[in-house]
């Protein structure tokens, strides 16, 4: 059970490359885990756009809100969480402030390669060490990472940081992140693909990569808008007989024959596509892949995505 | 202005121009749509590279190569054609910027310096915005080459569309020593850290760089912007040039994007800012467009087919083109805010694989409004 398997960690990172369902997949995730009586926090990072918009909500920002009893959200942005950095560290509100405003802190603070990614991740880690009077904040935290170049690019910079700056509060942070990253039993790295070249031979890389490179085990991946075959084959044959009768006419006013056809061609390729691509990305990954519908509704709504969360909580 | 003829205007920009930047957000198909445009400069006659950020490999397979490398490798172009050569390279970021960095260092010892700091060797590949800055530093050196008479430089994929413009300029004001030195003259000057400062904000900066970075990291720093100082200039210049380079005639911005909403508004904003910028686009390409299928044309009798099917076809086909509906608004809606007319690119069966397939894209492509009536039926 391997939806079982994830809500048994309390950060999961979803990741993969651009344009393929990433924040879709996350918010059901979220949605599925709630159902499943967990509290929930859905994180974005720096997102124009937020995912949690489809249930009807105005954008949340940077504060943790609650958009479903048990669900909360929030678009991480990163000079937000490094401004609470400095204001964490200063303690001194007038003497953040001045630094805050001063140009050296604009130009350095806010230019230095990777620093907004080491804030937004520690942001997220202070969230998950967060105690209440009743415990955790949060049972199960789903972190929908940008995808920026690679997906792996916010999940690099922790080591990056921990071996460049070998010591310091930076330094040290770097790696508390990196240990929480690599910890199979507290994070779980679930990479989203959808059936086309492109994003199976990326996710495949990915895995590699996030193993090779910064020593993160892929838990999960996810191929998403997977077409799931409507016809029966019984119904694939009297199509093909069909065919050949080489038919003109209507299948009803408005439904030319052979468009449909075509179209259910179009729909049938689709769906081996999409099993080729799935048998190949689970043979080829050697890890758990969850398989998710393609949903004809756009733009995606509530109870599509309540679909696919149920989907997501029967694998 | 709407041109009246969309694609001659890709295709006048591929016979004159000598650079063509294709960029939109991630997962549209940006590195297929580059290809697709220098073969068919190639095939036209003329001297095309294309210059990938292909992590996947896909491309040099495709192109028949085993491997794209970070310098240009000719592609046999088996189909007739002109006397056009077709090359492809993909971006080798940390080897351009250890090519910067020596070219720009005042000796081989201060190249080494830099090539050796533990700060830039993680700072010059590994993190944010380098890509982009080097795929424009890349950019100037390619056009500066004679054996190529047109670039296509495919974008690395970000968050905000606009980041592979705006990361030159982040990247530098990063490395603009003037104002670190500032910052770390304290520090320079007595070799150690000293809290003292001028001002009460300038203390508490060095207090909070001290706590937030930590002291040898701060020396690391220091290491790293003296051995950087005295070529600061030279980068700026360079940055300067490529930037003078995109708004001239010479070049072209081909705005790629895929009919989804989230990546119709990115490159709408795109647009919006190329044209802020004076920078020329010379096209919106759509990919992947699902296409209308007919309702009105074949005969006007009723098909006799059994009720299940007949049901089934019917919700296949209304689900079609329910899809295909909203994607085509969504594509008018970019036409009415960008005021241009988009080229669309039809769904292939798969995506684009091998040679014949980027002809049929780049046709696609050049053939106008109409493409998506011309598409591929399985």
């Amino acid at each position: 059970m391997i939806f079982e398997r994830l809500l048994g960690h309390r950060l999961v990172i979803v990741t993969g490359k651009g344009g393929v369902g990433k924040s879709t997949v996350g918010l059901s995730l979220a949605l599925a885990a709630r159902e499943a009586g967990k509290r929930v926090l859905f994180a974005e990072v720096d997102s124009p756009l937020e995912a949690v918009r489809l249930l009807d909500v105005g954008p949340v920002g940077p504060t943790e809100t609650e958009v479903r009893p048990g669900l909360h959200a929030l678009n991480l942005e990163p000079a937000r969480a490094m401004e609470e950095y400095v204001r964490r560290s200063l303690k001194l509100e007038m003497l953040a402030r001045r630094v805050l405003d001063s140009p050296i802190y604009q130009r350095f603070f806010a230019a230095a390669p990777g620093l907004k990614e080491l804030t937004v991740l520690g942001k997220v880690m202070e969230i998950e060490e967060r105690r209440g009077r009743r415990g955790r904040a949060y049972d199960l935290i789903v972190l929908d990472a940008p995808a920026t170049g690679h997906g792996l690019s916010l999940l690099k910079v922790p080591l990056a940081a921990a071996s460049a700056i070998r010591v310091g509060p930076i330094g040290g942070q770097a790696r508390r992140l990196l240990e929480l990253l690599r910890d199979t039993r507290r994070t779980a790295l679930v990479v989203v693909s959808t059936p086309e070249e492109m994003a199976v031979v990326e996710a495949l890389e990915l895995r590699d990569l996030a193993g090779a490179e910064i020593g993160i085990r892929v838990e999960a991946m996810v191929m998403n808008a997977c077409h799931e075959r409507r016809l029966t084959k019984r119904q694939e044959a009297e199509l093909a007989r069909l065919e050949a009768d080489r038919p003109s006419g209507r299948l009803e006013p408005g439904v030319p024959v052979r468009a449909a056809v075509a179209a259910a061609r179009r729909h049938l390729a689709r769906v081996a596509r999409s099993h080729g691509y799935a048998s190949r990305l689970r043979r080829e990954s050697r890890v758990p892949v969850i398989a998710l519908p393609f949903v004809h509704r756009a733009p995606l709504d509530e109870p599509a995505l309540r679909e696919l969360a149920t989907r997501l909580a029967r694998q | 202005m709407r041109p009246a003829d969309p694609g001659g205007a890709l295709e006048a920009a591929l016979r004159k121009r000598r650079v063509l930047v294709v960029c939109g957000s991630g997962g549209v198909g940006k590195t297929t749509i580059s290809a697709a445009l220098a073969l068919r400069a190639a095939r036209d006659g003329r001297r095309a590279l294309v210059c990938t950020i292909d992590p996947a490999r896909r491309l040099a397979t495709r192109l028949g190569l085993g491997r794209l490398s970070g310098t240009p490798q000719r592609v046999e172009l088996d189909a007739p054609g002109g006397a056009g050569e077709l090359w492809a390279m993909t971006l080798d970021v940390k080897r351009t910027f250890d090519e910067l960095v020596i070219r720009h260092a005042g000796s081989p010892e201060a190249a080494r310096r830099i090539l050796d700091n533990a700060l830039y060797r993680e700072v010059s590949a590994a993190l944010a915005g380098s890509h982009e800055y080097m795929a424009m530093e890349k950019l100037l050196e390619l056009h500066g080459d004679e054996r190529f008479d047109l670039v296509v430089l495919d974008t690395p994929p970000t968050r905000h569309a606009l980041d592979f413009l705006e990361a030159p300029d982040r990247m530098l004001s990063f490395l603009d020593t003037s104002v670190l030195r500032f910052f770390l003259k304290p520090y320079l000057a007595a070799g150690r850290l000293t809290l003292r400062a001028a001002s009460r904000t300038g203390a508490a900066l060095l207090r909070l760089a001290d706590r937030v970075l930590g002291l040898e990291l701060l020396r690391d720093l220091s290491e790293f912007f003296l051995a950087f100082d005295g070529m600061y200039e030279g980068f700026k210049d360079r940055a300067g040039r490529v930037f003078e380079l995109l708004r001239s005639g010479r070049s072209g911005f081909v705005v790629v994007t895929s009919p989804t909403r989230q990546a119709l508004q990115e490159a709408t904003f795109l647009r919006r800012q190329l044209a802020e910028r004076d920078m020329p686009c010379v096209a919106v390409v759509v990919n992947r467009v699902l296409g209308r299928l007919p309702a009105a044309r074949g005969g006007s009798g009723r098909v006799e087919v059994p009720p299940a099917l007949r049901s089934r076809l019917v919700a296949i086909f209304r689900d079609h083109n329910a899809l295909a509906a909203v994607e085509e608004r969504g594509i008018r809606g970019l036409e009415v805010d960008c005021d241009c007319t988009a080229l669309r690119v039809p769904e292939l069966d798969d995506d684009a694989s091998d040679l014949p397939e980027l002809v049929a894209v780049a046709g696609a492509l050049l053939s106008g409004r109409d493409a998506t009536s011309r598409r591929r039926l399985p």
